[in-house]
């Protein structure tokens, strides 16, 4: 399957040639590429993708993997809706 | 590559990336120095608003200024940065906010903000068909306040640089700054690679503070967290950035390219110190306040919260300077505005390094000024 059909965000339909030229462009953490491509940023924030990404990063720049900078995990796990959260007690 | 620039920026958010490229493009090489990837700091955790409604003439102008520059930066960066004029309304609830917005809305207009207006619950309920004017006076409404992206912004900005022949270091912490007879000759990398040049501009917003004491330069920049979230993408429903200054209000608005709500308020009490860890209060609290203006939203799922710093003055206003150190300057200090006063006060701050003269704009941000008076439109 060509690079630029290949899907890695599939929440945010960033393809393979996207991540590659955010790689090629300077980027060296899955933070960066998140920031240039949006790769993560959508509904499941990165559940399927990051380790995609990671492992482009791997690969492409001779990364280890126990040395990657991981992204930030935030809370909700899941998306959850306004009203549930403004009926929700602090 | 060589290891000198005739200018060294610390700092790769949009105050510092928009100041190196106004040198750049004016033919200075930079070499720009971030701790961490561009954006990481504050800029990258900003809500994307960009507003004109100020209450000192200085900063409303250079707020029209820095909207100009918005309009003009997909062409400018060659970056699509996602601008979009959605305008911005200011609630007031009560008679003290209403008096103060109608006297806020005279400076600007006299400071040639024409298009900001006072609007009654009514043409409100007009602008936002789905406001609950429920004890609602009216606000203060400018269309041509918007919003962009801040990731494409700075991203933008430092491709630039790069072009123009300069130099963009990501995860290089400054962690000295060189000097010789009271003149700034450089600076330092932790792995302690060094850069030399005549002029090091302090642009590391919430970290102004360390980065001036490295010179011996108090700064005063006090780093405050302010937390913030954003839902998934819905239907664009054309609504301007809502601010609601009650206790128990805040501003959000919804990104025209992708349909996110985004939003954020001011804690009380502040919350001082670096810390970016969210909390379950707000995670709460945010979507009671915004279903309180905008039940229509009910449905609408939060997909991500976080937190960032305002870099705050005493008074609320930014500092943009030289210093007791030759050739070493500060622009910092923008109170939770930067992402909105960077490409103004960048191309001011710019010019005043380059040439010593000051912007009549940027007269009122002195290093050294009473900071007396205060900025109240936050």
């Amino acid at each position: 399957m060509a690079t630029k059909e290949l899907i890695i965000c599939r929440c945010e339909d960033v393809t393979e040639a996207e991540v590659l030229a955010a790689i090629g462009q300077g980027a060296t953490t899955a933070d960066e590429v998140k920031r240039l491509t949006r790769a993560g940023m959508g509904h499941c924030q990165g559940r399927t993708c990051r380790r995609l990404v990671n492992q482009m990063l791997a690969r492409n720049l001779g990364q280890k993997p126990e040395d990657q900078r991981q992204v930030t995990q935030r809370a909700p796990l899941q998306p959850i809706s306004l009203k549930v959260l403004a009926e929700s007690s602090d | 590559m060589s290891n000198t620039s005739d200018a060294i920026i610390i700092g790769g958010g949009i105050v510092g990336a928009a100041t190196g490229y106004y040198l750049a493009k004016a033919g200075l090489t930079v070499a720009l120095f971030e701790r961490e990837f561009l954006g990481s700091g504050s800029t990258g955790r900003c809500i994307g608003g960009v507003r004109q409604q100020f209450t000192s003439p200085g900063s409303i102008r250079l707020m029209m200024e820095s909207v100009r520059h918005y309009r003009d930066m997909e062409q400018e960066l060659g970056a699509d940065v996602h601008w979009h004029a959605g305008g911005y309304l200011f609630l007031a609830h009560d008679e003290a906010n209403q008096q103060a917005f109608l006297a806020n809305i005279a400076v600007q207009q006299a400071a040639g903000l024409k298009d900001v207006r006072w609007v009654n619950a009514a043409e409100a309920k007009r602008i936002v068909p789905d406001l609950d004017t429920a004890g609602l006076l009216g606000g203060a409404y400018c269309s041509s306040d918007g919003q962009a992206y801040p990731f494409a912004v700075v991203n933008g900005y430092a491709g630039r640089i790069k072009q123009l022949g300069g130099r963009v270091a990501t995860f290089s912490e400054v962690v000295a700054i060189l000097q010789e007879g009271g003149r700034v000759k450089g600076i330092r990398v932790g792995g302690g690679h060094e850069h030399y040049s005549n002029i090091v501009i302090n642009c590391a917003g919430p970290w102004a503070k360390d980065v001036g004491r490295l010179a011996g330069i108090e700064v005063p920049v006090e780093p405050e967290r302010h937390e913030a979230l954003i839902t998934e993408g819905v239907e664009h429903m054309n609504m301007p950035m809502l601010v609601d200054y009650r206790a128990d209000g805040g501003y959000f608005q919804q990104y025209k390219h992708n349909g996110q709500f985004i939003g954020c308020y001011t804690p009380d009490p502040l919350v001082p110190g670096l810390s970016c860890d969210s909390s379950f209060e707000f995670l709460t609290q945010m979507p009671r306040r915004m279903l309180k203006l905008v039940p229509a939203l009910a449905e609408v799922k939060v997909i991500r919260q976080w937190a960032g710093s305002y870099e705050m003055t005493p008074d609320g206003n930014p500092i943009v300077d030289r210093t007791e150190l030759d050739g070493f300057f500060v622009v910092a200090g923008m109170c939770g505005h930067g992402f909105m006063l960077g490409p103004a006060v960048g191309r001011a701050a710019a010019d005043f390094v380059r040439t010593g003269d000051r912007d009549p704009n940027i007269a009122e941000f002195g290093l050294r000024r009473a900071f007396g008076s205060r900025e109240a439109m936050k």
